[in-house]
């Protein structure tokens, strides 16, 4: 094998460095080179459409070249910050909205705002206002949002609605509690929530306890505020369904997380689960169960310290750029890519429905009218975010949410009291968060 | 020994010497320096301190680590070790049926920790597991049984788990140490009366005492690393009731991202691993000292 150069090559060579040097300066600034992008978590309709789209991206972008990774979205804490320590992190990370302020203080993630340039002008065009502020963190842009997921909603199977004489879903607790002792059957309990230590099942109790007043934490006095009788009351609600019988056994809500609950109502081994907005969309439902979904029933009179929101709402699929981006132009030129309408239709029903969508366009889509109506009305009559608030997003949230997971286990399997368990937890957190933060 | 030889023999062990350097020596100074440092939102503030330390003696669930971890370990080097045993014995006699069984026997360590965790996870579940659901048909139990869900029976579920993963290899080791011991001394054994048990006791047991006292090593090691399956199977729940050091100090530096105080973890649960090894390879060679001398 020889490795001199031929006259060819180098005349090429020579000649394309000479054409070159001749572009005018600002040809340089166009996004060229190579990004790495990591993906975590996703339905599985979203990871392949993910892909193919991105492959619009390489043909639409010639001189970029993307090295797209996908990975768990359970993984995305440690690979990211394993990534950032050996500075192997990737251009463009697509993560949780819960992330960006641990992000933010780490120092992981850069704001859109400083790269951007006139790109924003046309993100807040084409995103819906309040899904667009889920990605901002101390009034900066940090991620750029595809959708949201929303807290909490409750899945219904209407054969068992039927069966037990309802003619409607319930409306508060207390009819969530008759209605379920009414449709619970031997073989078949009325009512199931996921209560693992698993992120997904802790966000949708925390829809549940911030509808009622509730919060976890309070940012301006620092503090950690499980034990606030909006959470606690909230828990003592998931306590009271079991007490009725209309769940399976304790042993067993500890052992079944989200996704496993959402399977075993499709298999209609349950009449009704709490869950978050896409409920069982990503996986189904057996042949010849009909069901519905309708947002989480609230308290008649939330008894929480705090304003009680209508729901709570985070992004799963949320863009940013590493703060050690070697390439932050073509990162953005991802970025932009992905705020176009053709991306961001993908949770218009075409073909995902079972996140609500971040751009404006998407609803306008005949098939999400058709898949979730109540949300294109509530849409279109401009509620359907009214009284909502982002999931809990600070420094030090998964150490409160890992303590909310433990007391959540203890009422459930009746070891503790709510207020017990919480008042337990609420110490352990705050010595968490002051050690975080010092 | 000649200078160029010497010269050699350095060479020889030098890239040895170097990877361990590298990856067991540098790691180990740095969670140690770690453990002793201050880590505020990422950053390192200060050197010097056993606020990491105080912070996990105050934190009420470490206790609870600590003892899941003693079943998690001890239970479960002592039960692999001593159902390995069993099973080796077993599997030393010479037949058609052990034959295919020496084989068989491996196809636990074939399977991903990932797939082991998920089959039984879903066979444990208290819903849909096929385990409960025939314990229930045979009338061992009035309702459905959730292994992993009930606090009471998570931590000995996984050492069942654990073992069903673990044990072949011990098994199979100890089956090829049984299977070395002279036939002679047990034939000799036999001839002066001794029983199974006795010749087993007196004559099997001290010839396959180096292979029993590294196995048991081996084993509490791969133990005390086993990470996947506790954390697939549960994530340390229910209420902690399976947290293990390999999963909370997992959840301190990756969830939490509280790394001085997973440091100090680490260094505890080293220091803990260390100490016992060293007690029982103690205990072992004071053992066959003794044996020697009689």
């Amino acid at each position: 094998m020889s490795n001199s150069i031929n006259r060819r090559s180098f005349l090429k060579t020579t000649s394309a460095m000479g054409a070159a040097s001749l572009l005018p300066a600002g040809q340089a600034l166009a996004a060229s080179g190579e990004i790495s992008v990591w993906k975590f978590g996703g339905t599985p309709q979203e990871v392949e459409v993910w892909a193919q789209r991105n492959d619009a991206f390489s043909a639409a972008n010639g001189d970029v070249s993307l090295n797209y990774s996908y990975f768990n979205g359970q993984i995305r804490r440690q690979k990211i910050l394993a990534g950032f320590q050996t500075n192997r992190l990737a251009d463009v990370v697509i993560a949780f909205g819960q992330d960006i302020p641990e992000f933010a203080g780490f120092g992981m993630i850069q704001p859109l705002d400083d790269i951007a340039g006139d790109r924003m002008a046309g993100w807040k065009d084409r995103i819906v206002p309040e899904v667009f502020e889920s990605g901002m963190h101390d009034g900066k842009l940090y991620a750029l949002p595809t959708y949201v997921d929303m807290a909490s909603f409750l899945a219904i199977n209407l054969d068992a609605l039927e069966e037990a004489g309802f003619d409607r879903p319930p409306e508060t607790w207390e009819e969530v509690r008759e209605y379920a002792k009414a449709m619970t059957k031997p073989d078949r309990p009325g009512i199931a929530f996921p209560a693992t230590t698993a992120p997904v099942d802790i966000n949708i109790f925390e829809g549940i306890a911030y509808a009622n007043g509730g919060r976890i934490f309070d940012e301006e006095s620092g503090k950690v505020t499980l034990n606030d009788p909006g959470v606690v009351d909230a828990l003592q609600f998931y306590v009271n369904l079991i007490e009725d019988g209309s769940t399976p056994a304790a042993t067993s809500l500890t052992e079944t997380f989200f996704r496993d609950t959402a399977q075993l109502f499709g298999q209609g081994r349950s009449a009704m689960w709490i869950g978050l907005s896409w409920l069982n969309t990503p996986w189904g439902v057996n042949e010849g169960i009909r069901w519905t979904g309708v947002p989480m029933p609230r308290p008649t009179a939330p008894s929480g310290s705090f304003e009680p929101v209508n729901a709570i709402m985070d992004g799963t699929a949320m863009l940013m750029v590493s703060s050690r981006s070697s390439n932050p132009e073509a990162a953005i030129e991802y970025l932009d890519f992905w705020s176009q309408n053709e991306q961001l239709e993908i949770w218009g029903g075409q073909p995902e429905i079972a996140r609500i969508p971040a751009g404006k366009a998407a609803w306008d889509n005949a098939e999400l009218k058709e898949a979730w109506p109540n949300w294109v009305n509530a849409y279109d009559a401009g509620t359907l975010f009214e009284g909502g608030a982002p999931m809990p997003r600070f420094i030090g949230v998964s150490a409160i949410e890992s303590a909310l997971g433990t007391a959540i286990q203890q009422a459930v399997l009746g070891q503790k009291t709510p207020q017990a368990a919480l008042d337990e937890a609420t110490a352990a957190a705050q010595g968490q968060i002051d050690l975080i933060r010092g | 020994m000649l200078k160029s030889d010497r010269i050699l023999a350095y060479a020889l062990i030098l890239p040895v010497v170097a990877a361990v350097l590298a990856f067991v020596v540098g790691p180990t100074y740095n969670v140690a320096t770690l453990s002793l440092t201050q880590v505020v939102m990422g950053m390192e503030r200060g050197f010097g301190t056993l606020s990491n330390f105080e912070a996990l003696a105050a934190d009420p669930v470490f206790g609870l680590v600590l003892k899941n971890t003693a079943i998690w370990i001890l239970g479960g080097t002592f039960l692999c070790v001593t159902v390995g045993l069993g099973v080796g014995t077993f599997l030393a006699i010479d037949s058609r049926m052990t034959g295919w069984l020496r084989a068989l026997i491996l196809l636990p360590w074939v399977l991903p920790d990932v797939v082991t965790a998920m089959a039984w996870k879903w066979m444990l579940h208290g819903q849909v597991g096929i385990i409960g659901q025939t314990l229930q048909s045979w009338g061992f139990s009035e309702g459905a049984i959730s292994f992993m869900g009930d606090p009471n029976l998570v931590m000995w579920t996984l050492v069942v788990v654990l073992i069903w993963r673990k044990m072949p290899l011990v098994a199979l080791i100890l089956c090829a140490a049984i299977r070395s011991v002279p036939d002679d001394q047990i034939e000799a054994a036999r001839m002066d009366g001794a029983n199974a048990f006795e010749r087993f006791r007196f004559v099997t047991l001290p010839n396959i005492a180096f292979s029993l006292t590294a196995v048991t090593v081996i084993s509490m090691i791969w133990i005390t690393a086993e990470f996947a399956l506790p954390w697939i199977m549960t994530g340390g729940g229910p209420a902690n009731a399976s947290q293990i050091m390999a999963t909370y100090i997992y959840q301190q530096s990756f969830e939490f991202f509280n790394w001085g105080v997973a440091s100090a973890m680490s260094v505890i649960n080293l220091v803990m691993l260390a100490s016992i090894v060293a007690l029982y390879l103690y205990i072992n060679r004071r053992s066959w000292s003794s044996e020697g001398s009689k």
